[in-house]
């Protein structure tokens, strides 16, 4: 009987939680009120009060979306959430403005030149909205059916049946599918649509034959009637895709050779004039509209001098999106030169960008963080074992701090206890170095590594 | 400009492949067609359009008569598509005759009724247990603009297929009749046999 419980509470967890539990998987916002002030803990953000602010400003610019090709750029001592702050923005700025986030190693590729990478980048942070005749299964929900293999692993078979008022038909589901339909909740008696090309799922409401069940029917509930006639109908709806994706639909090469050729590599700069000419036209017809979007560029004292001044062009072109950089650098040689420049990047980009900067966090704000980690990774922790954390994150860092959480809670468990305690953080403190101490231990002991041929060559950090 | 004129003026060129002669038209609007033709009956057994995204790209074929080709790159990225115990239709085209079969249907014959919506100009076919239900087109009325009239239809259902025939109006059979004229005037290029072995 309990093990049957225990299973229930398994599965009700799998289809609340299909997210992993990520650095940033807790913040929601940028936590701003209506006159765009930064509330001290909201959304996720705790402190960092003059940065959010400037980024709400940011904000409302993308909105507005008649700014095109600004730079700003984050600058902070590492662990200061600058790519927090970006993940913040993204998450304000929602589903239908295109957000890139890349790290400014991605361009060294050898698949495509560093120019092309950054152009994709660019082109990925434009999006486009447009009318476009499409095919949508539209019907109430009779049941839903998703089954793994007993063995646990292996790949998810679901079904879907659907019905109108005239018929009935049942569905096979991939899995990005099975998943999307598990984030949505969807349950029988939903009445919801979905994109039969893209699989995008968006629910009407909840069918008037089931209006009196009166459970799960939450205070907003819509009641809308079974919908009529076919399952599957073409209809007008408006799609966002970005310059990029036109772009791939328009180079890649068809038939036979598509099964070997793969992923798109380069595109060819005549397909991209060309889809711009087109995306013009359908403005001027009013049949498309411009949604300028944010790249963010995490780490740009990666990009060498050739990105630099490949940006500063590209940031001029009218169909250049807001980018976002963020560096932890102070001055330091610039990529490809001898030149030294503050953050590494050059300075007449320097020039053209609009510089936040982001400064350590206080005891208090850290001990906010770790509360709110804490809870996002499922772990009870007491108040004399937060406030010790608080001081190992202040004397080591927040990232040092933050692994201690799920680990000291793993040790927690392992003795059975329902929260975390001071000794539980010890021992995890004990078991884990953090890096001063790693750096402490190697000057101890340096004479038994291998190759300590002591003052060699020293690591080249730029 | 009426659909016959339009097939004349279209681009053809067409190529013949054991007993069918496979017709390709261009109609210069960015609108392609192609007609297999039985060269033992003369009649059409496949005809398919080119269908092109409002975003550009190559499009695809889009089979209005026929049996559906598989896609095997479409089959992989499944995102989600009917059961395959659900009905399917294909169409079928004999001398005198449109057809459709829908396969995968097991309710007994009384179960259904076809009837013709004329405000639509389209067939319908609905099943009184709610299990079915389908918007049928028939392109090749809509193009010479004759209305299908209920008379013509007949049903039958065998082997778990529901088969419905609909008998060609005097219209389009002389319609047809003219096409076939100009089809026959086209030159086939023959890809048939290769001179050389390609390995």
């Amino acid at each position: 009987m309990a093990s049957a419980a225990a299973a229930k509470i398994a599965e009700v967890r799998e289809t609340t939680r299909v997210e992993r539990i990520g650095a940033h998987s807790h913040i929601r916002g940028l936590g701003l009120d209506e006159s765009l002030e930064a509330r001290h803990v909201s959304q996720g953000m705790v402190g960092q009060v003059s940065a959010r602010r400037a980024i709400g400003i940011v904000l409302k610019m993308v909105r507005e979306g008649r700014i095109a090709g600004r730079a700003v750029l984050l600058a902070g001592q590492p662990g200061t959430g600058k790519t927090a702050i970006a993940t913040a923005l993204a998450a304000a700025l929602g589903q239908d403005t295109p957000f890139t986030s890349m790290a400014g190693s991605e361009i060294y590729s050898l698949e495509m030149s560093k120019t092309e990478a950054l152009t994709q980048a660019i082109r990925k942070s434009i999006g486009v909205r447009i009318k476009e005749e499409s095919e949508i299964i539209e019907g109430e929900v009779v049941e839903v059916q998703i089954e793994r293999p007993a063995t646990g692993v292996g790949t998810k078979v679901g079904k879907l049946i659907l019905k109108t008022t005239e018929m009935e038909t049942v569905y096979d589901l991939g899995g990005k599918m099975i998943d999307s339909l598990l984030k949505e909740k969807v349950q029988s008696g939903d009445v919801i649509t979905i994109d039969k090309a893209t699989g995008k799922i968006s629910r009407l409401g909840r069918s008037f034959a089931r209006a009196r069940d009166y459970d799960a029917t939450g205070q907003q509930t819509r009641f809308v009637q079974c919908p009529e006639g076919e399952l599957q109908k073409r209809k007008e709806v408006v799609h966002t895709v970005t310059l990029h994706e036109i772009d791939v639909i328009n180079s890649r090469t068809h038939g036979f050779l598509a099964l070997f050729s793969g992923d798109t590599g380069e595109i060819k700069p005549e397909v991209r004039e060309q889809i711009n000419g087109k995306v013009a036209e359908w403005r001027e017809e009013g049949k498309a509209e411009m949604i300028p979007g944010v790249l963010f560029i995490d780490e740009v004292h990666m990009l060498d001098i050739e990105c630099f001044s490949f940006l500063n062009r590209a940031l001029e072109n009218e169909m250049a999106p807001i980018v976002i950089m963020a560096t932890n650098r102070g001055i330091t040689r610039i990529r490809g030169t001898n030149y030294k420049s503050p953050h590494g990047i050059p300075l007449d980009l320097l020039d053209r960008m609009i510089i936040v900067p982001t400064a350590p966090y206080d005891e208090k704000e850290l001990r906010e963080i770790l509360s709110i980690r804490c809870e996002e990774e499922d772990c009870q922790m007491s108040d004399n074992a937060l406030t010790v954390l608080t001081r190992i994150s202040k004397e080591t860092s927040l990232r040092y701090g933050m692994q201690l959480i799920m680990t000291s809670s793993l040790i927690a468990r392992k003795r059975k206890a329902p929260e975390v305690d001071v000794e539980d953080i010890k021992r995890a403190y004990q078991l884990f170095f953090d890096e001063g101490r790693s750096v402490q231990f190697l000057k101890e002991y340096q004479q038994e590594f291998m190759f300590n041929e002591d003052d060699a060559i020293e690591m080249d950090t730029t | 400009m009426d659909w016959l004129s339009q097939l004349k003026s279209a681009k053809k060129s067409c190529m013949v492949q054991n007993n069918l002669k496979k017709v390709h038209y261009d109609f210069g609007n960015g609108k392609e067609m192609v007609e297999e033709y039985n060269m033992d009956t003369n009649v059409v057994t496949r005809r398919a359009w080119k269908v092109k995204g409002e975003m550009g790209g190559e499009g695809e074929w889009d089979i209005e008569l026929g049996d559906p080709e598989v896609n095997p790159t479409k089959e992989q990225n499944l995102i989600i598509r009917e059961n395959s115990g659900q009905p399917v239709v294909s169409r079928r085209n004999t001398r005198i005759n449109l057809e459709w079969r829908i396969r995968n249907l097991p309710y007994p014959i009384e179960t259904y009724s076809v009837t013709v919506d004329n405000e639509k100009n389209c067939l319908v076919v609905k099943t009184t247990n709610k299990k079915y239900y389908k918007i049928l087109r028939v392109p090749e009325l809509d193009r010479l603009r004759i209305a299908p009239q209920h008379e013509a239809i007949q049903i039958a259902h065998k082997y778990n297929t529901l088969i419905i025939t609909f008998k060609k109006p005097k219209e389009l059979l002389e319609f047809e009749k003219k096409v076939l004229e100009e089809v026959s005037k086209i030159q086939p290029k023959n890809f048939g046999d290769m001179d050389c072995k390609p390995s």
